[in-house]
């Protein structure tokens, strides 16, 4: 073959297209393979990890060095400042504001992210079993996501109008059902941080709840027929067939969560900005306060390194139960 | 045990103008203790017969009984029946004696007792080895037979299986087919077995019911359904390769009815059973069928009755321990069974001899068969 003909031959493979296809989109269809010479794939893969080499790997080193200096919002760029060992952790790590703050986290933990997946895998059961119909299934998981679609700042000033105490619309409706009898101060210490959590609550449950729904659409429906022939009940169903099924699903929405409570701010900053009296604050926010607001940012890195290994060990944890799982279901 | 029988049993599918008839006016019984095969294309309306039986979906129309009692409208829990799926279905979070004891466990049997029963029924079926491990860890062939144990370990009185050799290898299917039959001797259950291979039906089964288009075409054992197909899908569904169809029309020739295939040379020669069943219908066009299995080379079988026909070879297709001829004569195709040694190739014309009696007619608007 010539390499005239060769390239001909090439070309016509290339440039071939269905006559199906209209005038315009073959006349888009590319001349020349995209694939002309090795630094193409060099430079597909090079791009990106240089990105993240910039916005993720770098900023880690420095924030892990600076954790370790006496770093001030002033002398940051002129390099003045002098190492002080691990005394940034010394000072987070004895500081009450930061172990309340790591109590209030284990409260937004449980009760907002678990909270979260358990309705979420609730809704996504209840949905999938008793409606049938893929129209009403559709729009009903549409009007559960669209919390989700909303901007924090939103959320979180939309939660301040209906939990305002005086004349907000839950204080009313509670009042008018005779639930309460007086108003409840739903930003007063020691509440402040349920009433984000419920916002959150709110604004996060579709999340595992598309997860689980999803998990649940993918089960094989064969099994569900033999479990009926087998004389099994729903409840039965549930507990040793569906819910073991859907283990790795529930364990992928928690550490979903689980990621994003650990970077948990937006909200506590609209509703109540850590207060009253740093009584609904969260490391994260602390971070930021003493980072960004009070410009020790030597001290915010080593907030930063330990909310990073907190969060490091439970979504490590999670990996394992489900490397677990998976292996004795005999997937990995 | 149970005598199953299903009266006048229609299921439609949707409604409106989307509505599918999957199965209509289905009559059927099957005895206690009979092995029935349901055999069809897909689509036919089997597995939605065999689903129906089971409970896991509702009849449109018609009554199911059970021993002469009405179970249309229970539960599958309800009617003590046990199923093996195509697909097996195992719970793939339980080990297989889990798997085995699973229906036990429902039913509340005490743990001692489901692992002895879930032994015994490993021990029968081989997979004694297996049982503390999970379904993906399986062969096709084991999880099978798991689906089945699974299905035996309650003693239902009906025992239905579905297609469930359609993903085995040719190896285990025979494997299969030998374990079914040793069950259903050693059981005497009543099983329904749903396929599309007439291989499995023939093999296993006491009785076969062909179904077509949502419609049940007939019920009968192997040899019935061989030599006296009730109409033209049966016949072309039954045997391999299948019957050899020719469109004809009836002619006298020195007082004896023959009938002279369209655009060919090709005349069959008729018994005189068959000629008095053509001359009673009156009818001017008919479908002759003729088994390949049925044409043989041999002339000297001193049968002075024999007809014969005269074709040109298009294809000698060698399978070992037989060829199969395709001929041409005309416009008209057909094959024939023949030894392997046939040397014969393409464009000879050959000589084929066949029984008179062996010649099927089938009407050619109703395709059913008149003699």
């Amino acid at each position: 073959m010539t390499p005239e003909r060769k390239e001909a031959v090439v070309s016509e493979i290339v440039r071939g297209t269905p006559s199906t296809y209209p005038a315009w989109f073959s006349a888009r269809k590319r001349s020349k393979p995209l694939i002309v010479s090795r630094r193409v794939p060099i430079l597909l893969v090079g791009l990106p990890v240089l990105v993240l080499l910039a916005i993720v790997i770098y900023p880690t080193i420095w924030m892990f060095y600076h954790s370790l200096r006496d770093t001030n919002i002033n002398h940051l760029f002129s390099g003045e400042h002098a190492s002080v060992g691990l005394e940034n952790y010394r000072t987070v790590l004895s500081s009450e504001r930061f172990h309340d703050s790591l109590w209030h986290l284990a409260l937004y933990l449980f009760f907002g992210a678990c909270l979260q997946v358990l309705l979420g895998t609730l809704l996504a059961l209840i949905i999938y079993e008793y409606l049938k119909s893929n129209l009403a299934r559709a729009l009903i998981l549409i009007l559960l996501v669209l919390p989700m679609m909303l901007p924090p700042s939103i959320v979180g000033t939309l939660w301040r109008f209906l939990l305002t105490p005086s004349n907000g619309a839950i204080n009313q409706a509670l009042l008018d059902l005779g639930i309460i009898s007086s108003h409840i101060e739903w930003f007063n210490a020691g509440v402040s941080l349920w009433s984000i959590i419920i916002a959150d609550v709110w604004n996060w449950t579709a999340l595992p709840l598309l997860i689980v729904y999803s998990g649940r659409v993918s089960l094989p429906p064969a099994v569900y027929e033999a479990a009926r022939v087998d004389g099994a009940g729903q409840w039965k169903v549930l507990r040793r067939i569906t819910l073991p099924m859907l283990k790795e699903v529930i364990a992928i929405a928690f550490i979903l969560r689980f990621t994003d409570a650990f970077k948990f701010v937006d909200l506590v900053y609209v509703m109540t900005s850590g207060g009253p009296a740093q009584s609904s604050e969260l490391p994260t926010y602390i971070a930021f306060q003493r980072g960004i607001r009070e410009f020790a940012i030597g001290e915010a890195a080593a907030y930063a390194i330990i909310i990073f290994a907190i969060s490091a060990i439970i979504v490590t944890l999670f990996l394992k139960y489900m490397k677990r799982v998976m292996k004795a279901q005999g997937l990995a | 045990m149970a005598r199953v029988t299903l009266a006048d049993v229609n299921k439609i599918y949707g409604t409106g103008t989307r509505a599918v008839h999957a199965v209509q006016d289905l009559d059927l019984t099957i005895n206690d203790g009979e092995f029935v095969a349901l055999l069809g294309p897909s689509g036919c309306g089997k597995t939605s017969t065999l689903r129906m039986i089971v409970g896991l979906e509702s009849v449109t129309s018609g009554r199911i009984r059970f021993d002469g009692q009405d179970v249309t409208h229970l539960e599958p829990q309800q009617r003590n029946v046990a199923m093996a799926f195509e697909t097996y279905a195992l719970y793939p979070n339980f080990t297989i004696e889990e798997n085995l004891t699973f229906p036990l466990e429902v039913q509340g049997v005490p743990p001692k007792e489901r692992r002895r029963r879930a032994h015994q029924v490993a021990e029968m079926l081989r997979i004694t080895p297996v049982l503390k491990e999970k379904p993906p860890g399986l062969s096709g062939g084991q999880q099978q037979r798991v689906s089945l144990g699974r299905a035996l370990i309650r003693e239902p009185a009906v025992f239905i299986l579905d297609e469930v050799m359609s993903h085995l290898d040719a190896h285990l299917k025979f494997q299969m087919l030998f374990d079914l039959k040793r069950l259903h001797r050693d059981l005497k259950r009543t099983m329904i077995y749903v396929t599309h291979d007439q291989v499995e039906a023939l093999a296993l089964a006491d009785r076969i019911a062909v179904m077509s288009n949502a419609k049940l075409q007939q019920v009968g054992g192997r040899a019935a359904l061989y030599n006296r197909p009730a109409n033209a899908f049966v016949a072309d569904f039954i045997g391999e390769p299948p019957t050899n169809f020719f469109t004809a029309r009836p002619l006298q020739e020195n007082g004896s009815l023959t009938m002279q295939v369209d655009n060919s040379t090709l005349r069959f020669q008729l018994s005189s059973e068959a000629q008095a069943a053509v001359n009673a219908t009156g009818g001017e066009r008919f479908i002759v069928g003729l088994r390949p299995q049925n044409l043989t080379l041999d002339p000297n079988r001193g049968d002075p009755n024999r007809g014969r026909l005269k074709a040109a070879i298009a294809i000698n297709e060698y399978l070992g321990e037989r060829s199969i001829l395709t001929l041409e004569s005309g416009k008209a195709r057909f094959r024939a069974l023949v030894p392997p040694e046939t040397a014969a190739g393409q464009r000879d014309i050959i000589d084929l001899f066949y029984d008179p009696t062996r010649v099927m007619i089938f009407d050619a608007e109703t395709e059913d068969l008149i003699v």
